[in-house]
Order: structure tokens, then sequence, then C-alpha cells
């Protein structure tokens, strides 16, 4: 039975790593400008699909080695999704901030329905193949199995989750961001630049979550048009849970929610004796939240309410 | 001089839209998913269908009547379903529907159908379809009755395996098919060990299969759609869990084995209701015609497409009018040899002796297995 729990834990480390990593985005976002970014799953779809672009583009030129090739590609997909994502900022929102929050919102919306049906029409509705770029070779470990995939996605995931924390906690760039999160107002009439701020969370923050897209196609095997709908909600759901602005939280929100699935699929069925199956999975996912919520609003790592923070989330 | 020449176009225009129709040539409709995820699958029924009836206008039609095919998209959508079947009943000339292709597709749409009293012949797989009661319905290919029992029957006589889990999408189609693939799975002799629900668009099956590994079944029967199917195999190969995989006819499709990987797809089972276009010389001889005429092979469905297209032609040829009700009274009591095999119905409109066959992948291949 540990062998069992040790192999379950593997699997949650690994989609929660993904979860994690989509989840920065949205509570990145929030933070800095309060804002509930809904085209930000799309971000998510849209990087394998650029990464197999110019990978099979780099191939077709000739190519250098091939993992010269993926190194390229997913570099330049992190800069294309995440110039994208300051496009979107800069046309589909910023335009809308003085109208309250529901205008940029439904503004996210419409985008995620744009980029949606625009790899819908230009590539085709049907799920794609997705070759992995580590060969998934298992490897027995601690009982387990392991696929070096996943072993691929957790460093991946845990390393630009370190490099994003060294990045905001010890940067220049970084304090614009903590700034322009804490206080608006305050930091604008401090002499902070805001938008450079808004724009830079605008780049990391997609470019972040192509990232985890990559990560997931090359986990599955597949990429669709619709792949960002369910996982953009379920990382929506472990920024929440990890406390919404929370840079932190939302790491830890996409482990949890990555556990609280895997381990609720795996035990479950067992603990029930079988009256309650796999399928109750996202009920049991989502139950969860709504405890969270009820006896920690904020979330688990939420920021302390103080004076100001109310008054912000009193006119959302 | 140039006004006129817009006016003297759109007049040719208006005409050649109408003129295909003449008042006397035969109006036959066929709908499936034309685009969509589904294209593939649909556009070679309707592929098929149109080969036999450019065939039967060669030869100067029925009874000296040409028959004009209308194919219209359905998107693999009940809502777009209803929407061309309301279409086909309005337009008096079509006196007959080849459709739908899902199952979920036909069942909204034979209310409308039956209303207008349209002589219907089904692809959908469905048993349930046939059992509603509506009378203006046939079915040529075989129902999921058929295809659950087929490789039940085969893993326990031919393999002998005795233990099996099901998983299935708690969607009508593969709940049911995994319910009759059960009943019969323990009829031969085997046990069901557990039976396991996920959600229609899962990707990520690892930690079930990791508790399905405990129990250590002989055989895994998945009622599911794709990916689903392909995602299910290659983290089930991925874990090492290496029982029998068995799934139904919506994989058989080449992505099932790119997305598995052919390694790991190896030795799975897949059920399909036709055979392969290299099994019988007629079939051979469909492909090269097929490939003639639209400069492809010919897809998963297209011999369906022939054959429905066979029947629809034999109770046109048969009817004393040439209108829904002179077709709908032959309609049940046709018996034509098609290119699938000889057809007759029995009360419910089910044929008495479809086929299902039953695959192998080998080599990145699906290959028939011999019963």
């Amino acid at each position: 039975m540990f062998d069992y729990f040790l192999q379950q834990l593997i699997f949650a480390l690994a989609i929660g790593a993904i979860y994690g990593l989509i989840a920065l985005g949205y509570t990145m976002v929030y933070g800095v400008m309060r804002l509930i970014n809904f085209a930000h799953g799309e971000f998510f779809m849209l990087g394998p699909y650029v990464y197999t672009f110019i990978f099979s583009g780099l191939v077709g030129l000739g190519g250098l080695a091939p993992v010269l090739d993926s190194a390229i590609a997913i570099v330049a997909s992190f800069v294309i999704i995440g110039l994208l994502g300051v496009a979107i900022e800069r046309f589909a929102y910023r335009p809308l901030r003085a109208y309250g929050r529901l205008a940029p919102m439904l503004s996210a919306l419409g985008m995620s329905i744009v980029l949606q049906s625009a790899v819908r029409v230009t590539v085709g509705p049907q799920p794609v193949h997705f070759p992995a770029i580590v060969p998934s070779t298992p490897v027995a470990a601690l009982g387990g199995m392991v696929t070096t995939v996943q072993l691929g996605i957790l460093a991946a995931a845990v390393l630009l989750m370190v490099g994003l924390t060294l990045f905001v906690n010890g940067t220049r760039l970084g304090i614009w961001i903590r700034a322009a999160s804490e206080s608006w107002t305050t930091s604008s009439l401090l002499g902070i630049r805001v938008n450079r701020a808004v724009s830079l969370v605008f780049f990391i923050g997609p470019g972040l979550g192509a990232m985890a897209g990559i990560m997931y196609a090359s986990y599955y095997g597949i990429m669709q048009p619709t792949m960002g709908s369910v996982i953009g909600l379920k990382a929506f759901t472990a920024a929440i849970l990890g406390g919404i602005g929370s840079i932190p939280g939302a790491m830890l929100g996409g482990f949890l929610l990555g556990a609280i699935e895997t381990f609720g699929t795996a035990f479950l069925p067992i603990l029930s004796g079988g009256l309650i199956g796999t399928e109750y999975r996202d009920v049991f996912a989502f139950a969860v939240l709504i405890l969270v919520l009820l006896f920690k609003p904020a979330g688990l790592l939420g920021e302390t309410v103080s004076e100001e923070t109310t008054v912000a989330k009193k006119d959302y | 001089m140039t006004r006129n020449r817009v006016l003297l176009s759109a007049a040719l225009l208006l005409a050649s839209s109408v003129l295909p129709a003449m008042a006397d040539d035969i109006v036959l409709g066929g709908s499936a998913p034309m685009s969509g995820a589904q294209a593939e699958f649909g556009q070679s029924q309707i592929d098929g269908a149109q080969l036999y009836f450019d065939q039967l206008n060669e030869k100067g039609g029925i009874k000296g009547n040409k028959v004009v095919f209308r194919p219209l998209d359905d998107r693999a959508d009940p809502r777009q379903g209803t929407l061309v079947a309301q279409q086909f009943c309005d337009d008096s000339a079509v006196i007959g529907v080849i459709g739908h292709m899902n199952s979920g597709v036909t069942m909204p749409a034979l209310d409308i159908y039956s209303e207008c009293g349209m002589p219907q012949v089904v692809p959908a797989t469905n048993p349930e379809l046939m059992r509603m009661g509506f009378k203006t319905v046939v079915r040529p290919v075989a129902n999921d009755f058929v295809q659950g029992a087929l490789p039940a029957k085969y893993v326990t006589e031919k393999l002998g395996l005795k233990t099996a889990v099901l998983v299935h999408d708690k969607t009508v189609f593969g709940q049911g098919i995994a319910g009759v693939f059960k009943d019969n799975f323990e009829a031969g002799g085997g046990k069901v060990s557990g039976t396991h629900g996920t959600n229609p668009e899962d990707v990520d099956f690892s930690a079930l299969i990791a508790s399905i590994k405990l129990e250590n079944p002989d055989v895994v029967y998945m009622g599911a759609g794709m990916p689903q199917l392909a995602l299910f195999l290659k983290q089930m190969r991925e874990q090492g869990l290496k029982a029998q995989f068995i799934g139904p006819d919506i994989g058989f499709t080449v992505d099932f084995i790119t997305q598995v990987g052919a390694a790991s797809a190896e030795g799975a089972l897949m059920t399909f209701q036709l055979p392969p276009y290299d099994s019988s010389p007629e079939l051979k001889d469909f492909s090269e015609r097929h490939q003639a005429r639209f400069g492809r092979a010919p897809g998963p469905y297209a011999s369906l497409g022939f054959a429905n297209a066979q029947v629809m032609a034999a109770a046109v040829e048969k009817a004393e009018m040439l209108d829904r009700e002179g077709v709908l009274a032959q309609l049940h009591g046709v018996t034509v040899d098609t290119l699938l095999g000889p057809v007759a119905f029995d009360e419910n409109g089910e044929n008495t002796t479809a086929p299902m066959y039953l695959y192998v992948v080998k080599d990145g291949k699906f290959e028939l297995i011999k019963q």
C-alpha cells in the first residue's frame, strides 16, 4: 500500500506542477490588476501549437541538433506567447480600465473565444499528436514507476518557480511588480511606472502558461484547441485555493489541487468500498475548495486583509 | 452593358442552382459530420454513398430517373442534426434520407423524420434507436449489442482470459457498450473485478490506472471516445500494466496508433463494423473506383455509405410511386445483396445478418482477426 501511495504521489506532483505554473499567471495578474484573466487558459493551449510550429519550421529549414531545435522552440514560445499577452493587455484590457472591473473581464472572456476559435479555424479542431520532447522511458523509483517525462516536468516547473521567486523578490523589476500589487496608487505616486509592471506581469504569466502547455502536451501526447478550457478553470481554482494574489500561494494551490485530485481518484473508491467512483474526482476537488473558502476566505496563503484591500474588494 | 452582363450571369447562376433537381429527378438526402473532429468518418460515408449514386446514374438511374444526392453537414451536433432533419422534411422533393452517423444526433432527429413520413437508413449504432417504435427507419449496420459481444467471446474463448476491468466515460455510448461487454464476458465464464467511470473530457488516467494495476486484470475494456482511448492505453503501457486492451469502433483510426505510439499500441483489440478494403474482390474494386472518383483512398466508413445507398436505392426501385409514402412502403421488406453482404430487416428494422469485425494492432496497422 505504501508503494501505491508513493506511486500516486509522483502523479500528483507532476500534474500539480502544471496546475501551479498556470495558476501563477492568474494570481500575478489578479495581484497587480484585480482582474481575472479568463483568456489565460488559451495561452496554455497556444504554447504547444507555437512550439510545434517553430520546431517543425526549424527542422524543415535543415535544423541543428534536435536538442538545440527544441531548446530554441521552447524559448521562442515563451517569448512569443509572452508578447502576445502584453499585446492583448495593451489593446483589449487597458483601454477598458476606466470602466470598472466588469468590462475588462468580459473582454478577457471574449479574447478567450477569439484565440480558441482562431486555432480551431486555422489548424483544425481535432486532437493532434504531440511528440514528447524527452523520450518517455519508465524508471523504477521508490517502489513505483516514474517516466522521464514526469521527472522533466517536475524539474522544469520547480526551476521556473524558483526562478520567478528570485526574480520577484530580488530584482528591481520584481520590486515594481510587488509595489504595484501592494498599492497601485501609492506606487505610482512614488514614481513607479505601474503600466510597465502590468506589461511585465502580462509577459511572464502567459509565458509560464505556455511552458505549462508544452509540458502538458508532451506528458499526454496530444494537443487540441479546447485543452485550455477545463485546465484553465482547474488552475484558477488552484490559485484561489492558495490565495489569489499570492505567488507562493499559487504554487502551493497547484500542488495541493493535484494531490487532492489524484488521491481522490486513487483512494475514494477504496475507502468508500466502490460506492463513490473515480468520476467523483472533480466533485471532491471542488468540495475541498468550498471548505477552504468557508473557513479561510482569502485562501491558504492569501494576503492579510488590510484596510485598503478591503476597500478594493468591496467595489469589485 | 456591364449591368446586363451581371444580370445575365445572375440569371445563369440562379438557373444552374435550380437545374440539378429536375421535376422527375429522385432527390435523396444524406447527413453526417462533414466538418469538426469527426469529419473524417462522416465525409467517408457521404463519399461512399455518392459513389454508388454516380454509378447508378451512369447506368441510367432508377427507372430512367436521375438520382440526385444531397448531403448536409450535421457537425456531429444534435442541435444542427435536428435543423438538417427539418430542412429535408420541408423540401418535398426529398424522398429518403441516409443519416445520421452519431447515435446522439440521430435520436432527436428520428422524431422529426417520422413526423413527415421520411424513409430513413440509419448508420448510427446505439441499440435503443431501433427500439423506440419509429416505423420509418432501418439499420443495415450492426448495433452495439453485437459490438460488445464479439470481443468478449473472443477473449474468453480464444485467448482464455479470465478477469476484466471495465472503464467507461459515463456517456450513453460508453457506459452502454461496457455493460454489453460485461454481460457477455461473464456469460463466457469470465469475472469482472471492477467498473470505473471517468469524465468524458478526462486526459489524466494515471491514478485510476495505478489502482487498476492492484487488481491486475487480464483484460481492460474501455467504452469511451477519442482521444481518451489513446490516452488511456498510452498511460497504461507507461505504467507497465500489460493487460489486453479492447476498445470500440471510435478508436479504429490511424490517429489512435499515432497518439498511443506504435510500440505501445501493439496487440490492442478494436471492434469495427466493416471489413478491410482488401478483403474481397468487390471491396478491392470499390477502393479503386473510389480512388479514381475522388483521388483518395476510401475513408473508414466509405463502404458503409455505399451499402446504405444500395439499400435506399433498392427501396426506391421497388416503390410504386416515387414519393415518401411509396418508398416507405417498401423500406422494411427490402432484401439486397450489398457490398458488405446480404441485408434483410427484422420487425424492428435491424439487419438480421449484420456482421462485426475484430481488429488487432500489429506493426502500427490494424489487422483483421479471422474468425
